[in-house]
C-alpha cells in the first residue's frame, strides 16, 4: 500500500512540475545555508585547533593584561617589562621546557641616508618564537628569518612603502640606531580591517635588538611545558613567581595557549549557533511555502480524492498519500540543499580564503560532518511532514459525495 | 438446471434494503425532501433502473445507497449489515469491497494510467501488486482496452474512459455495480456497448443499478424504479 500511495504522490509532484521545483527550492536554500554555514564554522574550528592545538604546551607570560583573542600578537606596551631574573626564575620552575623571549623598544629607523630617519617601535624575539608567531602571516617579498641569519629584519607593509620617500624592497639596506641591516622579507599590507597589524612592523632577531639598542626589554615571554597536562598549573606558577618578584600581585599574565583555544572555540560556537538560528527562518519559510503548495494542491484535487474515497480508500490512505508527497518534496529540497550546502561551502572558503586586501586571508576548508548531513536530512523531513499534515488531514476529512460533486 | 438454481439463489439473497430512508436538504421553509421515506429491497443479481426527470432525488438515492452520504433518517442494509452505522473506515470498507462505482463523468485519476486506474482500487483493498496488475489487465480485456492500457485518460475517447471506469468498479468482486448516468457523457454507440458490458456483469450474477433520465437504458432493465418528488414507484416492466 506504502508504495502505491508513494506512487500517486511522486505522480502528482511530476504532474505539477514547475510548482514542485519552485516549492522545493525553498526547502533546498535552507539546508544550503545551514549545510553550508556549519561546514564553514566546523572548517573555522578544525583550522583554529590545528594551528593552536600544535601550541597547547605553549604558555605566553607578558606584562599587564593577558594575552587574548581580541589582540593577538598586539600587547599594549605599558612600559615595564620582564627581566632577566624572571626569566631565570621561569626557567626554574618543574614542567617548564623552554623559554624565548620578545623584546621591544624605540628604535629609530632610517633608509637612503640618515636624514630621513623614523622613530618607531622595533621587536626583537628568537628564530622559534618568530616562526611560531608569524609563520602563518603573509609575506609580500622576501622569506623569514632563519636560524643563524645575522643583521637580517623583516619590516611591515607601511614601514615599506609608506615611511620613506622610496620603497624599500627585499635586499635594502636600512639603519636602526645607526646599525647596518638588510630588508630579508616584507609583511602583506593587512590595512585596518586586522585586529592585528603587521603593517608598522620591525622585526629582528633578539641578540640583534640589543646590539641595535642596547636594551633587553622582556615585552613577551613564550614558554613551552614537558606535559602539556601540566600547562595551566605552570601557566599559574609563572604568574606567582613573577609577581612575587616585582612585588605587584598583577604585574605580569601567563596564558595557556589552550584557555585561548577554549575561548575562541566558544565564541565561534556562539556565532555559528547565531548564523544557523538565522538560516532557519529560510526553513520556516520553507515550511509554509510547502503549506501553501499542499493546500492548493488539495484543493484542486478535491474531486480526485472523492474518486478514491468512493472506491474505498480510507482517510488513513488519503492522509498518507499527502503526506508522503510533502516528505518527498521536502526530501528531494533537502537532498538538493546537502549538495549544494557542500559545494556553496566550498565557494564561500575559496572567497574568505582570498578576500584579505593582500590577497591573503583566512585559509580555510570547509569540513562537511555526517552529522551536518544527518541533521540536514532529518530537518528537511520533519519540515516536510509537519507542514504537510495539516493539507493531508483536510484532504482526509473530506466528504466523499461533496469531493465528487466539486467541480 | 443446476445453473437455474443458483441464480434463484441468488435471486433470494437481499443485498440491499432500505427501511425508511428519507434525505432532507436545508430548514425550515427552505427545506428540500430529496428522499422520501424509502423502502426498497434489491436481490443478488438484480438488474434494476432508477429513472425520473433531473432533480427529482435519484441521485440522492444512488449516494445514499453507495455509501457516499448519509441519510438524514432511516436505515440501509448491505448484505444484512446496518451500514450507517459503521465507523468511516469500515464504510470505506464496505465501498471497497461491496460496490464499484460508474460515474457519469468517469472520474479517473488522471496522473494515472488506465491500467494504474484499474489498480487502484484493488490497491486500497490490500491486494498485492502482481495480484492487481494481473488482474486489471484482465479486466481491460474484457472491456476491449487492451491496447490502451498505459494511457492517461487524457488519451482515452469518453467511451474508453468509461469502459476504463467500468474494469475499475469490477476490481474487488464487489457485489453491487453502481452506475450514475454511466452512458451519459457518452455517443449513442459507446453508450450501447457500455450498456451490453454491464448486462454480461449483471449475467454473471452482478447485481446491476443503473441511475438514468434515458428510457431507453432504463427499458432494458429488469426492474424500473422511478422516482419523481423523492419518491420511489416500482414500475411494471
Amino acid at each position: 500500500m506504502f508504495r502505491d500511495n508513494f506512487n500517486l504522490a511522486y505522480k502528482n509532484i511530476k504532474e505539477r512540475m514547475s510548482r514542485s521545483i519552485l516549492t522545493l527550492l525553498g526547502i533546498a536554500i535552507g539546508i544550503m545555508a545551514i549545510i553550508s554555514l556549519m561546514g564553514i564554522g566546523e572548517g573555522m574550528n578544525v583550522a583554529v585547533e590545528g594551528e593552536l592545538s600544535s601550541l597547547s604546551d605553549t604558555i605566553i607570560v607578558n606584562v599587564g593584561e593577558g594575552f587574548s583573542i581580541f589582540s593577538p600578537g598586539q600587547l599594549e606596551d605599558t612600559g615595564e617589562y620582564l627581566t632577566e631574573r624572571d626569566i631565570t626564575d621561569i626557567e626554574r620552575i618543574p614542567g617548564v621546557k623552554e623559554v624565548n623571549t620578545q623584546l621591544t623598544g624605540m628604535a629609530s629607523l632610517s633608509f637612503n641616508g640618515d636624514e630621513n630617519s623614523v622613530f618607531l617601535t622595533v621587536t626583537g624575539m628568537d628564530i622559534e618564537s618568530m616562526n611560531l608567531q608569524y609563520g602563518l602571516a603573509d609575506l609580500s617579498e622576501g622569506t623569514l628569518l632563519k636560524i643563524g641569519d645575522q643583521s637580517k629584519i623583516i619590516i611591515g607593509y607601511d614601514v615599506a612603502h609608506d615611511y620613506f620617500d622610496n620603497d624599500i624592497s627585499v635586499g635594502s639596506r636600512v639603519k636602526i640606531n645607526g646599525k647596518k641591516f638588510f630588508v630579508n622579507g616584507i609583511f602583506s599590507r593587512e590595512g585596518f580591517g586586522g585586529v592585528s597589524t603587521n603593517d608598522d612592523l620591525v622585526l629582528l632577531t633578539s641578540r640583534d635588538f640589543q646590539k641595535a639598542t642596547g636594551e633587553s626589554n622582556i615585552f613577551v615571554a613564550t614558554v613551552s611545558v614537558y606535559d602539556v597536562n601540566e600547562v595551566e598549573a605552570v601557566a599559574l606558577e609563572i604568574e606567582r613567581v613573577v609577581n612575587e618578584n616585582h612585588g605587584k600581585e598583577d604585574f605580569a599574565s601567563a596564558t595557556s595557549m589552550s584557555s585561548i583555544l577554549d575561548s575562541i572555540q566558544s565564541i565561534m560556537g556562539i556565532l555559528q549557533t547565531v548564523l544557523i538560528a538565522i538560516a532557519s527562518i529560510a526553513l520556516v519559510v520553507a515550511s509554509i511555502g510547502i503549506m501553501n503548495t499542499m493546500l492548493t494542491s488539495v484543493m484542486e484535487r478535491t474531486r480526485e480524492i472523492g474518486i478514491m474515497k468512493a472506491i474505498g480508500a480510507t482517510n488513513k490512505d488519503i492522509m498518507s498519500i499527502f503526506i508522503i508527497e510533502g516528505l518527498l518534496l521536502s526530501l528531494i529540497g533537502g537532498l538538493s540543499g546537502i549538495i549544494s550546502g557542500i559545494l556553496g561551502s566550498q565557494g564561500v572558503a575559496a572567497l574568505l580564503s582570498n578576500m584579505g586586501p593582500g590577497g591573503g586571508g583566512i585559509p580555510l576548508e570547509p569540513v562537511i560532518t555526517y552529522m551536518a548531513i544527518a541533521l540536514g536530512l532529518s530537518v528537511s523531513m520533519i519540515v516536510g511532514v509537519i507542514s504537510s499534515l495539516y493539507p493531508a488531514w483536510k484532504a482526509a476529512r473530506m466528504s466523499p459525495i461533496e469531493a465528487v460533486r466539486y467541480e | 438446471m443446476e445453473v437455474e438454481e443458483r441464480q434463484e439463489e441468488r435471486m433470494n439473497n437481499e443485498v440491499i434494503v432500505t427501511k425508511d430512508l428519507s434525505k432532507t436538504y436545508g430548514k425550515g421553509d427552505l427545506q428540500v425532501h430529496a428522499l422520501r421515506k424509502t423502502n426498497i429491497t434489491i436481490r443478488q443479481g438484480d438488474y434494476i433502473a432508477i429513472k425520473g426527470p433531473s432533480g427529482s432525488g435519484k441521485s440522492t438515492l444512488m449516494n445514499l445507497i453507495g455509501c457516499l452520504d448519509k441519510p438524514t433518517t432511516g436505515k440501509l442494509y448491505i448484505d444484512n449489515t446496518d451500514v450507517y452505522t459503521l465507523s468511516e473506515n469500515n464504510l470505506a470498507k464496505i465501498r471497497r469491497e461491496k460496490i464499484g462505482f460508474i460515474f457519469q463523468k468517469y472520474n479517473l485519476i488522471p496522473t494515472l494510467t488506465a491500467l494504474e486506474n484499474v489498480a487502484l482500487s484493488m490497491g486500497f483493498a490490500g491486494v498485492d501488486s502482481k495480484t492487481r496488475i494481473k488482474k486489471a489487465k484482465k479486466l481491460l480485456e474484457m472491456v476491449e482496452l487492451s491496447h490502451r492500457i498505459s494511457h492517461k485518460p487524457s488519451e482515452l475517447s469518453g467511451g474508453e474512459q468509461q469502459r476504463v471506469a467500468i474494469s475499475r468498479a469490477l476490481g474487488n468482486d464487489p457485489t453491487i455495480i453502481l452506475g450514475d448516468e454511466p452512458t451519459g457523457n457518452v455517443d449513442t454507440k459507446s453508450g450501447n456497448k457500455i450498456m451490453e458490458i454491464l448486462e454480461n456483469i449483471n449475467n454473471q450474477g452482478e447485481t446491476v443499478i443503473v441511475v438514468t433520465h434515458d428510457p431507453d437504458i432504463a427499458k432494458r432493465a429488469r426492474r424500473i424504479l422511478s422516482i419523481e418528488d423523492g419518491i420511489v414507484r416500482e414500475e411494471n416492466v
